[in-house]
Protein backbone atom coordinates (compact mmCIF):
# COMPACT_ATOMS: atom_id res chain seq x y z
CA UNK A 1 0.00 0.00 0.00
CA UNK A 2 3.03 2.09 0.64
CA UNK A 3 4.19 1.70 -2.83
CA UNK A 4 0.55 2.46 -4.68
CA UNK A 5 0.76 5.95 -2.20
CA UNK A 6 3.75 7.35 -3.47
CA UNK A 7 3.48 6.38 -6.88
CA UNK A 8 0.68 8.40 -6.32
CA UNK A 9 2.37 11.11 -5.12
CA UNK A 10 4.97 10.64 -7.92
CA UNK A 11 2.60 11.14 -10.55
CA UNK A 12 1.39 14.28 -8.78
CA UNK A 13 4.75 16.10 -8.34
CA UNK A 14 6.89 14.73 -10.71
CA UNK A 15 4.37 16.67 -13.06
CA UNK A 16 3.97 20.10 -11.28
CA UNK A 17 6.02 22.56 -12.29
CA UNK A 18 6.38 24.78 -8.93
CA UNK A 19 7.82 21.58 -7.47
CA UNK A 20 10.10 20.76 -10.26
CA UNK A 21 11.31 24.35 -9.73
CA UNK A 22 11.76 23.90 -6.04
CA UNK A 23 13.78 21.17 -6.75
CA UNK A 24 15.85 22.81 -9.43
CA UNK A 25 16.57 25.44 -6.87
CA UNK A 26 17.28 23.24 -3.86
CA UNK A 27 20.09 21.23 -5.62
CA UNK A 28 21.17 24.45 -7.06
CA UNK A 29 21.82 25.87 -3.82
CA UNK A 30 23.90 22.30 -2.53
CA UNK A 31 25.68 22.68 -6.11
CA UNK A 32 26.54 26.09 -5.58
CA UNK A 33 27.62 25.15 -2.09
CA UNK A 34 30.64 23.13 -3.72
CA UNK A 35 31.13 25.74 -6.39
CA UNK A 36 31.21 28.40 -4.31
CA UNK A 37 32.55 28.32 -0.94
CA UNK A 38 36.13 27.25 -2.33
CA UNK A 39 36.12 30.06 -4.92
CA UNK A 40 35.82 32.73 -1.69
CA UNK A 41 38.07 31.07 -0.22
CA UNK A 42 41.20 32.10 -2.58
CA UNK A 43 40.21 35.73 -1.54
CA UNK A 44 40.43 35.04 2.35
CA UNK A 45 44.02 35.32 3.28
CA UNK A 46 45.72 33.49 6.32
CA UNK A 47 42.21 32.07 7.57
CA UNK A 48 41.13 29.45 5.26
CA UNK A 49 37.72 27.98 4.40
CA UNK A 50 38.31 25.19 3.65
CA UNK A 51 39.21 24.35 7.20
CA UNK A 52 35.78 23.84 7.62
CA UNK A 53 35.65 21.71 5.14
CA UNK A 54 38.04 19.04 6.58
CA UNK A 55 36.51 15.85 8.43
CA UNK A 56 35.06 15.66 10.62
CA UNK A 57 34.34 19.54 10.56
CA UNK A 58 32.68 19.21 7.51
CA UNK A 59 29.04 17.47 8.53
CA UNK A 60 28.51 20.10 11.74
CA UNK A 61 29.61 23.28 9.24
CA UNK A 62 27.59 22.12 6.29
CA UNK A 63 24.64 20.59 7.92
CA UNK A 64 24.27 24.35 9.62
CA UNK A 65 24.80 25.93 6.68
CA UNK A 66 21.90 23.97 4.88
CA UNK A 67 19.33 24.32 7.10
CA UNK A 68 17.52 27.10 5.50
CA UNK A 69 17.14 24.60 2.71
CA UNK A 70 14.69 22.31 4.42
CA UNK A 71 12.51 24.89 4.03
CA UNK A 72 12.34 24.54 0.83
CA UNK A 73 10.98 21.75 1.53
CA UNK A 74 8.12 22.62 3.80
CA UNK A 75 7.08 24.97 1.33
CA UNK A 76 6.79 22.06 -1.05
CA UNK A 77 4.64 20.16 0.91
CA UNK A 78 2.76 23.45 1.93
CA UNK A 79 2.36 23.86 -2.06
CA UNK A 80 0.91 20.06 -2.60
CA UNK A 81 -1.34 19.92 0.22
CA UNK A 82 -3.35 23.30 -0.01
CA UNK A 83 -3.54 22.64 -3.91
CA UNK A 84 -5.30 19.19 -2.90
CA UNK A 85 -7.71 21.70 -1.50
CA UNK A 86 -7.61 24.05 -4.91
CA UNK A 87 -8.21 21.38 -7.08
CA UNK A 88 -11.01 19.89 -5.03
CA UNK A 89 -8.77 16.42 -5.38
CA UNK A 90 -8.96 15.22 -2.21
CA UNK A 91 -12.58 14.39 -2.53
CA UNK A 92 -11.98 12.69 -5.65
CA UNK A 93 -9.10 10.59 -4.18
CA UNK A 94 -11.95 9.63 -1.35
CA UNK A 95 -14.13 8.62 -3.96
CA UNK A 96 -12.23 6.61 -5.83
CA UNK A 97 -11.27 4.51 -1.90
CA UNK A 98 -8.73 5.98 -0.56
CA UNK A 99 -9.33 6.82 3.15
CA UNK A 100 -8.86 10.22 4.73
CA UNK A 101 -6.29 8.49 7.24
CA UNK A 102 -4.10 7.20 4.06
CA UNK A 103 -4.73 10.41 2.41
CA UNK A 104 -2.55 11.90 5.44
CA UNK A 105 -0.68 8.97 5.01
CA UNK A 106 0.35 9.70 1.45
CA UNK A 107 1.75 13.22 2.42
CA UNK A 108 3.40 11.48 5.58
CA UNK A 109 5.22 9.30 3.30
CA UNK A 110 6.30 11.77 0.79
CA UNK A 111 7.66 13.80 3.99
CA UNK A 112 10.09 10.32 5.13
CA UNK A 113 11.20 10.31 0.95
CA UNK A 114 12.10 14.05 0.54
CA UNK A 115 13.93 13.87 4.16
CA UNK A 116 15.80 10.71 3.66
CA UNK A 117 16.74 12.43 0.17
CA UNK A 118 17.69 15.95 1.70
CA UNK A 119 19.40 13.96 4.31
CA UNK A 120 21.61 11.71 1.32
CA UNK A 121 22.47 15.06 -0.47
CA UNK A 122 23.85 16.29 2.62
CA UNK A 123 25.91 13.21 3.21
CA UNK A 124 26.85 13.43 -0.18
CA UNK A 125 28.10 16.78 -0.48
CA UNK A 126 29.69 16.87 3.23
CA UNK A 127 31.44 13.35 2.25
CA UNK A 128 32.99 14.67 -1.51
CA UNK A 129 33.90 18.09 0.16
CA UNK A 130 35.86 16.10 3.02
CA UNK A 131 37.32 13.74 0.78
CA UNK A 132 39.04 17.12 -1.15
CA UNK A 133 40.09 19.30 2.12
CA UNK A 134 41.24 16.85 4.29
CA UNK A 135 44.80 16.31 4.63
CA UNK A 136 44.52 13.15 6.50
CA UNK A 137 41.85 10.46 6.43
CA UNK A 138 40.89 8.12 8.72
CA UNK A 139 37.84 6.28 8.88
CA UNK A 140 37.35 7.27 12.24
CA UNK A 141 38.20 10.89 12.03
CA UNK A 142 36.06 10.71 8.47
CA UNK A 143 32.88 9.17 10.09
CA UNK A 144 32.97 11.83 13.62
CA UNK A 145 30.14 13.59 13.31
CA UNK A 146 28.30 11.80 10.94
CA UNK A 147 25.40 11.69 13.79
CA UNK A 148 24.32 15.32 12.52
CA UNK A 149 22.69 13.64 9.55
CA UNK A 150 20.43 11.96 12.15
CA UNK A 151 19.32 15.59 13.53
CA UNK A 152 19.44 17.12 9.47
CA UNK A 153 16.67 14.71 8.94
CA UNK A 154 14.69 14.98 11.89
CA UNK A 155 14.96 18.81 11.33
CA UNK A 156 13.32 18.70 7.60
CA UNK A 157 11.27 15.92 8.94
CA UNK A 158 9.96 18.80 11.65
CA UNK A 159 9.75 21.48 9.17
CA UNK A 160 7.82 19.51 6.82
CA UNK A 161 4.71 18.05 9.25
CA UNK A 162 4.74 22.05 10.99
CA UNK A 163 4.06 22.66 7.02
CA UNK A 164 1.56 19.65 6.54
CA UNK A 165 -0.38 21.10 9.59
CA UNK A 166 -0.70 24.85 8.18
CA UNK A 167 -2.00 23.60 4.82
CA UNK A 168 -4.52 21.48 6.58
CA UNK A 169 -5.42 24.24 8.68
CA UNK A 170 -5.58 27.01 6.37
CA UNK A 171 -6.25 25.78 3.44
CA UNK A 172 -4.99 28.52 0.72
CA UNK A 173 -2.27 28.39 -0.53
CA UNK A 174 -0.24 31.93 -0.24
CA UNK A 175 -1.81 32.55 3.46
CA UNK A 176 -0.24 29.08 4.54
CA UNK A 177 3.10 30.28 2.98
CA UNK A 178 3.20 33.04 4.72
CA UNK A 179 2.05 32.06 7.72
CA UNK A 180 4.54 29.53 7.84
CA UNK A 181 7.44 31.71 7.28
CA UNK A 182 5.70 34.34 9.68
CA UNK A 183 6.22 31.87 12.14
CA UNK A 184 10.17 30.65 11.39
CA UNK A 185 11.26 34.18 10.29
CA UNK A 186 9.32 36.78 12.74
CA UNK A 187 6.88 35.36 15.08
CA UNK A 188 9.15 32.71 16.58
CA UNK A 189 11.91 34.81 17.17
CA UNK A 190 9.95 38.08 18.36
CA UNK A 191 8.62 35.30 21.19
CA UNK A 192 12.18 34.17 21.79
CA UNK A 193 13.01 38.00 22.68
CA UNK A 194 9.86 38.57 24.36
CA UNK A 195 11.00 35.44 26.74
CA UNK A 196 14.49 36.26 26.81
CA UNK A 197 14.76 36.42 30.64
CA UNK A 198 12.29 32.94 30.68
CA UNK A 199 14.26 29.37 30.35
CA UNK A 200 10.71 28.78 28.19
CA UNK A 201 12.40 30.72 25.03
CA UNK A 202 14.66 27.71 24.20
CA UNK A 203 11.65 25.50 24.10
CA UNK A 204 9.66 27.32 21.30
CA UNK A 205 8.72 24.99 17.88
CA UNK A 206 10.82 26.53 15.78
CA UNK A 207 13.71 27.61 18.04
CA UNK A 208 14.08 23.81 18.78
CA UNK A 209 14.19 22.88 15.50
CA UNK A 210 16.72 25.67 14.50
CA UNK A 211 18.64 24.03 17.87
CA UNK A 212 18.77 20.78 16.24
CA UNK A 213 21.60 21.56 13.55
CA UNK A 214 23.36 24.63 15.98
CA UNK A 215 25.85 26.74 14.97
CA UNK A 216 29.33 25.39 14.98
CA UNK A 217 32.42 26.79 16.74
CA UNK A 218 33.81 28.62 13.81
CA UNK A 219 35.85 31.10 15.64
CA UNK A 220 37.76 28.55 17.58
CA UNK A 221 38.82 26.74 15.14
CA UNK A 222 40.31 29.79 13.25
CA UNK A 223 41.68 30.64 16.60
CA UNK A 224 43.60 27.53 16.46
CA UNK A 225 44.51 27.64 13.22
CA UNK A 226 46.69 31.12 13.76
CA UNK A 227 48.39 30.04 16.67
CA UNK A 228 50.32 27.14 14.88
CA UNK A 229 49.61 27.80 11.41
CA UNK A 230 51.76 24.96 10.59
CA UNK A 231 50.21 22.01 12.63
CA UNK A 232 48.08 19.86 10.53
CA UNK A 233 45.28 19.81 13.95
CA UNK A 234 42.47 17.78 12.96
CA UNK A 235 40.43 19.80 15.61
CA UNK A 236 36.71 19.07 15.92
CA UNK A 237 34.37 21.84 15.90
CA UNK A 238 32.60 22.39 18.69
CA UNK A 239 29.19 23.45 19.28
CA UNK A 240 28.92 26.59 21.39
CA UNK A 241 26.74 25.47 24.14
CA UNK A 242 23.20 27.17 24.61
CA UNK A 243 19.68 26.43 25.04
CA UNK A 244 18.42 23.11 26.12
CA UNK A 245 20.46 20.06 26.42
CA UNK A 246 20.75 17.87 23.46
CA UNK A 247 18.86 15.09 24.69
CA UNK A 248 15.91 17.28 25.55
CA UNK A 249 16.03 18.95 22.58
CA UNK A 250 15.64 16.26 20.24
CA UNK A 251 12.90 15.36 22.28
CA UNK A 252 11.00 18.55 21.92
CA UNK A 253 10.94 18.09 18.30
CA UNK A 254 10.05 15.00 18.04
CA UNK A 255 7.45 16.31 20.71
CA UNK A 256 6.73 18.80 18.60
CA UNK A 257 6.56 16.99 15.08
CA UNK A 258 4.50 14.09 16.61
CA UNK A 259 1.81 16.82 17.87
CA UNK A 260 1.94 18.26 14.38
CA UNK A 261 1.03 14.90 12.69
CA UNK A 262 -1.83 14.27 15.67
CA UNK A 263 -3.50 17.59 15.14
CA UNK A 264 -3.40 16.77 11.28
CA UNK A 265 -4.46 13.89 11.30
CA UNK A 266 -8.06 15.37 13.51
CA UNK A 267 -7.99 17.78 11.19
CA UNK A 268 -8.21 15.13 8.12
CA UNK A 269 -10.90 13.30 9.80
CA UNK A 270 -12.83 16.59 10.00
CA UNK A 271 -12.23 18.75 6.91
CA UNK A 272 -14.87 19.05 4.49
CA UNK A 273 -13.89 17.95 1.37
CA UNK A 274 -17.04 19.44 -1.02
CA UNK B 1 -31.34 -10.06 -5.51
CA UNK B 2 -28.77 -9.30 -3.43
CA UNK B 3 -28.20 -6.34 -1.67
CA UNK B 4 -26.28 -3.25 -3.03
CA UNK B 5 -26.49 -0.52 -0.56
CA UNK B 6 -29.09 0.06 1.93
CA UNK B 7 -29.75 3.49 3.96
CA UNK B 8 -31.33 3.71 6.87
CA UNK B 9 -33.02 6.78 8.16
CA UNK B 10 -29.96 9.05 7.27
CA UNK B 11 -29.73 12.65 7.94
CA UNK B 12 -27.68 15.60 7.26
CA UNK B 13 -27.98 19.32 8.23
CA UNK B 14 -25.91 22.01 6.93
CA UNK B 15 -26.19 24.70 9.51
CA UNK B 16 -30.36 25.27 9.26
CA UNK B 17 -31.11 23.90 6.82
CA UNK B 18 -32.15 20.11 6.49
CA UNK B 19 -30.30 18.37 3.78
CA UNK B 20 -31.43 14.93 4.20
CA UNK B 21 -33.83 14.00 6.37
CA UNK B 22 -34.74 10.35 7.78
CA UNK B 23 -33.96 8.71 4.27
CA UNK B 24 -34.46 5.17 4.13
CA UNK B 25 -33.42 3.42 0.92
CA UNK B 26 -32.71 -0.06 0.08
CA UNK B 27 -31.07 -0.93 -3.85
CA UNK B 28 -30.56 -4.38 -4.75
CA UNK B 29 -28.02 -5.67 -7.53
CA UNK B 30 -28.79 -4.99 -10.75
CA UNK B 31 -31.26 -2.31 -10.33
CA UNK B 32 -31.15 0.53 -12.27
CA UNK B 33 -31.76 3.34 -9.33
CA UNK B 34 -33.21 6.90 -10.36
CA UNK B 35 -33.14 9.70 -6.97
CA UNK B 36 -35.34 12.24 -8.94
CA UNK B 37 -35.90 15.55 -7.13
CA UNK B 38 -35.77 19.06 -8.32
CA UNK B 39 -32.65 21.31 -6.83
CA UNK B 40 -31.83 21.39 -3.12
CA UNK B 41 -33.69 18.46 -2.72
CA UNK B 42 -30.70 16.39 -0.89
CA UNK B 43 -29.12 13.93 -3.88
CA UNK B 44 -25.97 15.30 -3.67
CA UNK B 45 -25.58 15.04 -0.06
CA UNK B 46 -27.36 11.53 0.06
CA UNK B 47 -24.34 10.41 -2.77
CA UNK B 48 -21.75 12.48 -1.18
CA UNK B 49 -22.57 10.36 2.61
CA UNK B 50 -22.44 6.87 1.10
CA UNK B 51 -19.37 7.75 -1.29
CA UNK B 52 -17.63 8.90 1.98
CA UNK B 53 -17.04 12.41 1.20
CA UNK B 54 -19.61 13.88 4.14
CA UNK B 55 -20.01 12.64 7.36
CA UNK B 56 -24.18 12.10 7.70
CA UNK B 57 -25.35 13.35 11.29
CA UNK B 58 -27.71 10.49 12.01
CA UNK B 59 -28.86 7.40 10.35
CA UNK B 60 -26.47 4.98 9.03
CA UNK B 61 -25.79 2.96 5.46
CA UNK B 62 -24.39 -0.06 4.47
CA UNK B 63 -22.64 -1.46 1.30
CA UNK B 64 -22.71 -5.03 -0.09
CA UNK B 65 -24.13 -5.72 3.27
CA UNK B 66 -21.43 -4.61 5.48
CA UNK B 67 -20.82 -1.64 7.33
CA UNK B 68 -18.85 0.81 5.06
CA UNK B 69 -15.29 1.23 4.57
CA UNK B 70 -13.02 3.20 2.17
CA UNK B 71 -12.05 -0.15 0.10
CA UNK B 72 -15.86 -0.94 -1.00
CA UNK B 73 -15.31 2.12 -2.98
CA UNK B 74 -12.93 0.75 -5.20
CA UNK B 75 -15.90 -1.46 -6.86
CA UNK B 76 -18.13 1.52 -6.92
CA UNK B 77 -17.13 4.13 -9.92
CA UNK B 78 -18.68 7.05 -9.25
CA UNK B 79 -18.80 10.83 -10.30
CA UNK B 80 -20.16 13.06 -7.85
CA UNK B 81 -21.39 16.76 -9.27
CA UNK B 82 -18.37 17.97 -11.09
CA UNK B 83 -15.70 15.66 -11.72
CA UNK B 84 -12.17 16.90 -10.05
CA UNK B 85 -8.57 16.03 -11.73
CA UNK B 86 -5.58 17.55 -11.28
CA UNK B 87 -5.43 20.30 -13.81
CA UNK B 88 -2.02 19.92 -14.71
CA UNK B 89 -1.97 16.60 -15.35
CA UNK B 90 -3.10 15.04 -18.91
CA UNK B 91 -5.89 12.68 -18.50
CA UNK B 92 -3.67 9.41 -18.96
CA UNK B 93 -2.06 10.53 -16.21
CA UNK B 94 -5.08 11.84 -14.16
CA UNK B 95 -7.06 8.09 -14.98
CA UNK B 96 -3.39 6.65 -13.62
CA UNK B 97 -4.23 8.07 -10.05
CA UNK B 98 -7.89 6.02 -10.11
CA UNK B 99 -5.85 3.24 -11.28
CA UNK B 100 -3.06 3.08 -8.31
CA UNK B 101 -5.91 4.45 -5.87
CA UNK B 102 -8.00 1.41 -6.99
CA UNK B 103 -4.88 -0.74 -7.07
CA UNK B 104 -5.33 -1.80 -10.78
CA UNK B 105 -2.89 -2.23 -13.23
CA UNK B 106 -3.10 0.98 -16.10
CA UNK B 107 -4.82 -1.32 -18.94
CA UNK B 108 -7.80 -0.12 -19.18
CA UNK B 109 -7.75 3.20 -19.64
CA UNK B 110 -7.21 3.39 -23.28
CA UNK B 111 -10.94 1.41 -22.91
CA UNK B 112 -12.73 4.00 -21.03
CA UNK B 113 -11.17 7.20 -22.83
CA UNK B 114 -11.85 5.18 -25.95
CA UNK B 115 -15.76 5.42 -24.32
CA UNK B 116 -16.05 8.79 -23.37
CA UNK B 117 -14.60 9.64 -26.83
CA UNK B 118 -11.69 11.41 -25.17
CA UNK B 119 -9.33 9.01 -26.49
CA UNK B 120 -7.85 11.69 -28.72
CA UNK B 121 -7.08 13.76 -26.48
CA UNK B 122 -5.25 11.80 -24.05
CA UNK B 123 -2.32 13.73 -23.55
CA UNK B 124 -4.03 17.00 -22.95
CA UNK B 125 -3.84 18.52 -19.80
CA UNK B 126 -7.25 18.35 -17.49
CA UNK B 127 -7.54 22.41 -17.65
CA UNK B 128 -7.52 22.18 -21.50
CA UNK B 129 -10.81 20.57 -21.68
CA UNK B 130 -14.03 22.03 -21.61
CA UNK B 131 -16.64 21.44 -19.13
CA UNK B 132 -18.24 18.56 -21.23
CA UNK B 133 -15.29 16.90 -21.78
CA UNK B 134 -14.59 17.40 -18.31
CA UNK B 135 -17.60 15.62 -17.38
CA UNK B 136 -17.06 13.00 -20.25
CA UNK B 137 -13.73 12.45 -18.48
CA UNK B 138 -15.67 11.83 -15.02
CA UNK B 139 -17.73 9.45 -16.21
CA UNK B 140 -14.85 7.30 -17.98
CA UNK B 141 -12.91 7.52 -14.25
CA UNK B 142 -16.04 6.02 -13.21
CA UNK B 143 -16.01 3.54 -15.54
CA UNK B 144 -12.49 2.08 -14.70
CA UNK B 145 -12.26 -1.52 -13.88
CA UNK B 146 -15.42 -2.53 -14.74
CA UNK B 147 -17.20 -1.43 -11.35
CA UNK B 148 -20.02 -3.64 -10.88
CA UNK B 149 -21.62 -0.49 -9.30
CA UNK B 150 -22.12 2.70 -10.87
CA UNK B 151 -22.70 5.99 -8.58
CA UNK B 152 -23.55 8.54 -11.25
CA UNK B 153 -25.11 12.51 -10.12
CA UNK B 154 -26.38 14.58 -12.93
CA UNK B 155 -24.05 12.80 -15.24
CA UNK B 156 -25.11 14.87 -18.56
CA UNK B 157 -24.86 18.00 -17.06
CA UNK B 158 -23.40 20.77 -18.49
CA UNK B 159 -23.59 18.28 -21.84
CA UNK B 160 -24.70 19.47 -25.28
CA UNK B 161 -27.49 16.96 -27.01
CA UNK B 162 -25.31 14.47 -28.22
CA UNK B 163 -22.97 14.53 -25.68
CA UNK B 164 -26.45 13.94 -23.44
CA UNK B 165 -27.55 11.11 -26.13
CA UNK B 166 -24.02 9.56 -25.86
CA UNK B 167 -23.88 9.48 -21.93
CA UNK B 168 -27.24 8.29 -21.90
CA UNK B 169 -25.89 5.39 -24.21
CA UNK B 170 -22.98 4.64 -22.44
CA UNK B 171 -24.96 4.22 -19.25
CA UNK B 172 -27.85 2.22 -20.51
CA UNK B 173 -25.26 -0.38 -22.06
CA UNK B 174 -23.57 -0.64 -18.53
CA UNK B 175 -27.23 -1.09 -17.33
CA UNK B 176 -27.74 -3.77 -19.94
CA UNK B 177 -24.68 -5.58 -18.73
CA UNK B 178 -26.21 -5.92 -15.20
CA UNK B 179 -24.02 -3.09 -13.87
CA UNK B 180 -26.33 -1.74 -10.52
CA UNK B 181 -26.84 1.94 -11.48
CA UNK B 182 -27.53 4.74 -8.82
CA UNK B 183 -28.54 7.72 -10.98
CA UNK B 184 -29.40 11.23 -9.28
CA UNK B 185 -31.08 13.34 -11.63
CA UNK B 186 -33.68 16.48 -11.78
CA UNK B 187 -34.54 15.32 -15.31
CA UNK B 188 -37.48 13.27 -15.38
CA UNK B 189 -36.95 11.63 -18.84
CA UNK B 190 -33.51 10.70 -17.86
CA UNK B 191 -34.49 8.62 -15.09
CA UNK B 192 -37.65 7.65 -17.04
CA UNK B 193 -35.26 6.45 -20.46
CA UNK B 194 -32.96 4.74 -17.58
CA UNK B 195 -33.92 3.69 -14.66
CA UNK B 196 -36.47 1.07 -14.12
CA UNK B 197 -36.90 2.20 -10.11
CA UNK B 198 -36.88 5.34 -8.91
CA UNK B 199 -37.40 7.35 -5.53
CA UNK B 200 -38.72 10.81 -5.90
CA UNK B 201 -36.83 13.58 -3.46
CA UNK B 202 -37.84 16.85 -1.71
CA UNK B 203 -36.54 19.26 0.52
CA UNK B 204 -34.66 16.14 1.96
CA UNK B 205 -37.39 14.08 2.49
CA UNK B 206 -38.38 11.07 0.58
CA UNK B 207 -41.79 11.61 -1.50
CA UNK B 208 -42.35 8.31 -3.02
CA UNK B 209 -40.03 5.19 -4.27
CA UNK B 210 -40.99 2.26 -6.30
CA UNK B 211 -40.52 0.69 -9.79
CA UNK B 212 -41.09 3.45 -12.72
CA UNK B 213 -43.77 1.84 -14.31
CA UNK B 214 -45.82 1.99 -11.47
CA UNK B 215 -44.65 5.55 -10.44
CA UNK B 216 -44.23 7.23 -13.03
CA UNK B 217 -46.97 5.19 -15.24
CA UNK B 218 -48.33 7.60 -18.02
CA UNK B 219 -52.36 6.83 -17.56
CA UNK B 220 -53.94 7.71 -21.30
CA UNK B 221 -56.80 9.77 -21.13
CA UNK B 222 -59.14 11.03 -23.74
CA UNK B 223 -61.73 12.97 -24.15
CA UNK B 224 -64.42 12.67 -26.55
CA UNK B 225 -67.97 13.37 -27.54
CA UNK B 226 -71.07 11.08 -29.69
CA UNK B 227 -73.76 11.31 -30.61
CA UNK B 228 -75.21 10.19 -27.07
CA UNK B 229 -73.13 11.06 -24.77
CA UNK B 230 -75.28 9.96 -21.69
CA UNK B 231 -75.79 6.29 -23.24
CA UNK B 232 -71.70 6.19 -24.06
CA UNK B 233 -70.90 7.22 -20.54
CA UNK B 234 -73.27 4.44 -19.24
CA UNK B 235 -72.15 1.71 -21.38
CA UNK B 236 -68.01 2.46 -20.72
CA UNK B 237 -69.00 2.14 -17.57
CA UNK B 238 -69.95 -1.09 -17.51
CA UNK B 239 -67.21 -2.19 -20.20
CA UNK B 240 -63.94 -3.06 -18.08
CA UNK B 241 -62.61 -0.74 -20.27
CA UNK B 242 -61.80 2.40 -18.11
CA UNK B 243 -60.23 3.67 -14.86
CA UNK B 244 -62.26 6.26 -14.32
CA UNK B 245 -64.93 8.23 -16.16
CA UNK B 246 -66.39 11.94 -15.77
CA UNK B 247 -68.30 14.86 -17.91
CA UNK B 248 -66.07 17.52 -18.62
CA UNK B 249 -68.14 20.53 -20.49
CA UNK B 250 -69.84 18.15 -22.58
CA UNK B 251 -67.22 15.97 -22.98
CA UNK B 252 -66.53 13.01 -21.73
CA UNK B 253 -63.13 12.43 -20.01
CA UNK B 254 -61.81 8.82 -20.07
CA UNK B 255 -58.75 7.39 -18.29
CA UNK B 256 -57.87 4.50 -20.10
CA UNK B 257 -56.91 0.76 -18.68
CA UNK B 258 -53.48 -0.39 -19.45
CA UNK B 259 -53.28 -1.82 -22.54
CA UNK B 260 -56.33 -0.25 -23.77
CA UNK B 261 -55.86 2.24 -26.92
CA UNK B 262 -58.13 5.05 -27.90
CA UNK B 263 -59.13 3.10 -31.21
CA UNK B 264 -60.70 0.26 -29.07
CA UNK B 265 -62.81 2.48 -27.39
CA UNK B 266 -64.00 3.83 -30.64
CA UNK B 267 -64.88 0.04 -31.95
CA UNK B 268 -66.43 -0.37 -28.60
CA UNK B 269 -68.69 2.66 -29.13
CA UNK B 270 -69.28 1.87 -33.07
CA UNK B 271 -70.38 -1.51 -31.42
CA UNK B 272 -73.28 0.61 -29.64
CA UNK B 273 -74.19 2.31 -32.90
CA UNK B 274 -72.86 5.59 -31.32
CA UNK B 275 -70.92 7.47 -33.82
CA UNK B 276 -67.97 9.80 -32.35
CA UNK B 277 -67.34 13.30 -33.68
CA UNK B 278 -64.90 14.22 -31.43
CA UNK B 279 -61.77 11.91 -29.77
CA UNK B 280 -58.59 13.93 -28.61
CA UNK B 281 -55.66 11.72 -26.61
CA UNK B 282 -54.76 13.80 -23.41
CA UNK B 283 -51.67 12.86 -22.31
CA UNK B 284 -51.20 13.17 -18.68
CA UNK B 285 -47.28 14.05 -19.03
CA UNK B 286 -44.47 12.55 -16.81
CA UNK B 287 -43.74 15.96 -16.31
CA UNK B 288 -46.74 17.24 -15.13
CA UNK B 289 -47.34 14.35 -13.04
CA UNK B 290 -43.80 14.63 -11.14
CA UNK B 291 -44.54 18.54 -10.62
CA UNK B 292 -47.78 17.04 -9.45
CA UNK B 293 -46.35 14.65 -6.94
CA UNK B 294 -43.86 17.63 -5.64
CA UNK B 295 -46.44 20.17 -5.14
CA UNK B 296 -48.63 17.73 -3.54
CA UNK B 297 -46.63 17.84 -0.24
CA UNK B 298 -46.39 22.19 -0.32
Amino acid sequence: MIKRLLHIEQIKLLNYNPFRITLGIYFLAFALGLLIYPAIDKEIPVISLSDLFRFPDVWLFLTWITEPYNLLLALVIIMITTKEFNHHTFKTQLVFGLSRTELLLQKLILIVVLALFATLLLGATSLTLGLIYSYKITLSIALDNTYTLFRYFLSSFAYMSMGLLVALLIKNTAMSLLTFLAFRTFIDPVLFLVLRKSEVKWYLPMRTTTQLTPVPNVIEIFQKKLNSPDTVDESSLEIIPEGLPDWLNILMVVLFTSLAIWASYRLMQRRRFV
Amino acid sequence: MSEILSIQGLSKSYKSVKAVQNLSLQISEGQAYGILGPNGSGKTTTLSIVTGILRQDGGSFRWFGEAPEASQRKSIGSLIETPHFYPYLNLEKNLRIICDIKGMAYGDIHRVLKTAKLYERRRSRFSTLSLGMKQRLGIAAALLGDPRVLVLDEPTNGLDPEGIAEVREVVLEQVKQGKTLILASHILSEVEKICNHVAILKKGELLANGPVKELLAEDEIIELSCSNNEKLKEKLGNSGLVKELETENGLLVLTLKDKITPAEINAFAFEQKLVIHHLVSRKRSLESQFLELVKEEE
